[in-house]
């Protein structure tokens, strides 16, 4: 009995030792919801130094327009105002009635006319497979389009599209206005255009709340698809700045390979991985945390150039002419009589 | 788990036959499958910075004998339970789920008569796994939080053996209290997509009670009801941990409900000649 209770009472003893630790609780008023926003970006979001903001004074002036009697939809322009400071793509708010945007395309060229490549490159005559289109054209080209990353990409279905296109002279890929979606699928779609281990870029991670806490980048490498279909013959990459996030890091990849060249215009960035977190009042944010380069090791956030600069034209779209699709022809032309 | 349990008790039930045969006194196996009902509160920063709070729900196995070794002085526990949690944020608009399955083996010194006849404590060392996630659906690469605990700690129960009018009961006070062992998290805002394509450096932390804490305890009443035995009784679960500015902070309480027994296989052939000497894990 006595060593019983001589355990208890080291036990006992011990216990104050046990992990506690303060954690922020926000009120779900104006103000509580305004600090919950501006805290959780101050710990996670990770392109304070890379974009110079000063948030600390953004904090300030932006507090200081909260009044007792804001609404939620007045306290919801506040907030994303505030938001847009960070000039990010991939930083959302998101209520019930609106979300919060930074889509630095809606500024650009649009430079993508879906109707007009149906109409006039594949005169409505095309296969689909994982919601990827895909045609050799007339002049023995072939056309993929890829519109959104987050659809799935079936190795057999890829099989199929590249099996389908193996007799072509050279292949277009275009991902215009692919908004993005995982970062898996565009390992699987490069896995087909390269042979070897092939180096892609580093990510990071916050390590601490500090805007400047972070881990060591991770070098990280793309292997082909052993056993699966390659297309080995050249290859265009179209892009736009409706090209973003997953999509903008597939284009930095693609256009470090030695047979592809990105034609259009700049891609619209994104390249910070995003996480996701919330407020008292339910609303939900999206935010950049881990930073990720392309294979020439610098941060994509604010887009890839294109190898060859163009922009479609209106007198071109007149005449149901793409001007960045055919650019691309000419790319594969001279290659082909080379 | 119920096919574990079924394994696990005709193993032990073995052991008790064999006893049967030999001038060993008969070990029979206290089992005990539980539902469990209650509240979950759960707060992963990994995930959400506010506290979700909603249902909490488990089934649980649980099997005591005495060892083979001191059986008088010496028991031997084991636990299975899968717990489920459904949560909701303050807002009510998002949602969460928690799935973990929990394996617990423990041996415990008994000290009986403590005051009285009718009492006795129970007190040993424990071994622990839990693992399972945590499911938030609206996050995008953090919509997940893995959880995975190796742990070695306390285990202790007070027993008290009465009756109501002329219904025994065993009034039973238990508890397991992790002290050391070691456990994954993912570093701040490390995506598991990064995990993915290779960097798996500093995912396993020893874990001690600065940086975590966990204790599991259950107040309960079985009732004797023949040669069944009715479990009613209420459960505390926390957990807790603070790891690269991570926090979790687990707090569910379940009301129990059980149905068990104790058993002995004892075969048919020696039944007769048995007049050995019972020695029950937990009742009198």
């Amino acid at each position: 009995m006595k060593r019983l209770v001589n355990i208890l009472i080291v036990m006992m003893a011990l216990l104050p030792l046990a992990s506690c630790h303060d954690q922020p609780e926000w009120k779900n008023d104006p103000y509580g919801n305004f600090d919950a926003l501006w805290t959780i970006l101050d710990e996670h979001y990770c392109f304070f130094a890379y974009k110079n903001v000063d948030w600390q004074e953004v904090r300030q002036r932006y507090r200081a327009k909260i009044h007792g009697g804001i609404s939620s939809r007045e306290l919801f322009d506040l907030c994303s105002d505030m938001l847009k400071e960070l000039q990010d793509g991939h930083t959302n708010l998101i209520s019930t009635f609106d979300v919060s945007r930074y889509w630095i395309w809606e500024q650009y060229p649009i430079n993508y006319d879906e109707r007009l490549i149906d109409e006039h490159y594949l005169h409505f005559d095309y296969r689909r497979a994982s919601g990827i289109k895909y045609q050799i054209l007339s002049n023995n080209f072939a056309y993929v389009y890829y519109g959104d990353f987050a659809n799935g990409i079936g190795d057999g279905n890829l099989d199929v599209i590249l099996n389908g296109v193996a007799t072509s002279d050279g292949l277009v890929i275009d991902v215009r206005n692919n908004g993005g979606g995982y970062l898996t699928n565009v390992e699987t779609l490069v896995g087909r255009f390269i042979d070897e281990r092939t180096y892609a870029g580093s990510i990071q991670h916050k390590n601490g709340t500090g805007h400047n806490d972070f881990s060591e980048p991770y070098d990280y490498y793309f292997e082909p698809a052993r056993g699966r279909v390659h297309y080995n013959k050249p290859v265009v990459v179209l892009a736009n700045r409706g090209s973003f996030s997953a999509t903008n890091n597939f284009v930095s990849i693609m256009k470090s390979l030695p047979n592809v060249t990105v034609v259009g215009d700049v891609t619209g960035g994104g390249c910070g991985l995003p996480f996701n977190s919330e407020l008292p009042n339910g609303w939900s944010v999206r935010f950049s945390s881990a930073p990720i380069t392309g294979p020439d090791g610098k941060l994509t956030e604010f887009g890839v150039e294109p190898d060859v600069k163009v922009d479609m034209t209106e007198a071109d779209a007149a005449l149901g002419k793409d001007t960045i699709l055919e650019t691309a022809f000419e790319i594969l032309k001279k290659k082909r009589n080379n | 788990m119920l096919l574990v349990a079924c394994g696990w008790q005709c193993a032990w039930a073995q052991d008790a036959t064999q006893d049967a045969t030999s001038e060993k006194p008969l070990r029979p196996v206290a089992t005990m499958f539980t539902a469990q009902y209650g509240h979950a509160s759960v707060l992963d920063t990994y995930l959400s910075p506010v506290r979700y709070g909603g249902h909490a729900m488990s089934l649980g196995y649980e099997a005591q004998q005495a060892t083979g070794f001191a059986p008088e002085r010496w028991t031997r526990q084991l636990s299975l339970a899968v717990d489920y949690d459904y949560t909701h944020n303050p807002a009510g608009n998002h949602s969460m789920h928690g799935l973990m399955v929990d394996a617990r083996w423990g041996m415990m010194h008994k000290w009986s008569d403590v005051f009285t006849p009718s009492l006795q404590f129970q007190v040993g060392g424990m071994t622990q796994f839990r693992g399972g996630v945590l499911y938030n659906a609206y996050n995008s690469n953090n919509v997940v939080s893995a959880r995975i605990h190796w742990n070695v700690g306390a285990m202790a129960q007070a027993i008290y053996n009465t009756r109501i009018k002329r219904l025994p009961i065993t009034l039973r006070y238990q508890a397991s209290l992790p002290v050391a062992g070691v456990f994954f998290a993912p570093d701040y805002d490390e995506a598991y997509y990064e995990i993915y394509l290779g960097n798996r450096k500093n995912l396993a932390h020893l874990g001690w009670w600065g940086n975590r804490f966990d204790l599991d305890h259950m107040l309960s009443a079985d009732l004797h009801l023949g040669n069944t035995i009715v479990r009613v009784g209420y459960r505390n679960r926390i957990s807790t941990s603070w790891i690269n500015h991570i926090s979790t902070r687990e707090m569910n309480h379940y009301v129990v409900i059980g149905i068990g027994g104790e058993f002995l296989n004892v075969g048919a052939k020696h039944s007769k000649k048995v007049n050995n000497n019972i020695i029950s894990p937990v009742y009198q």
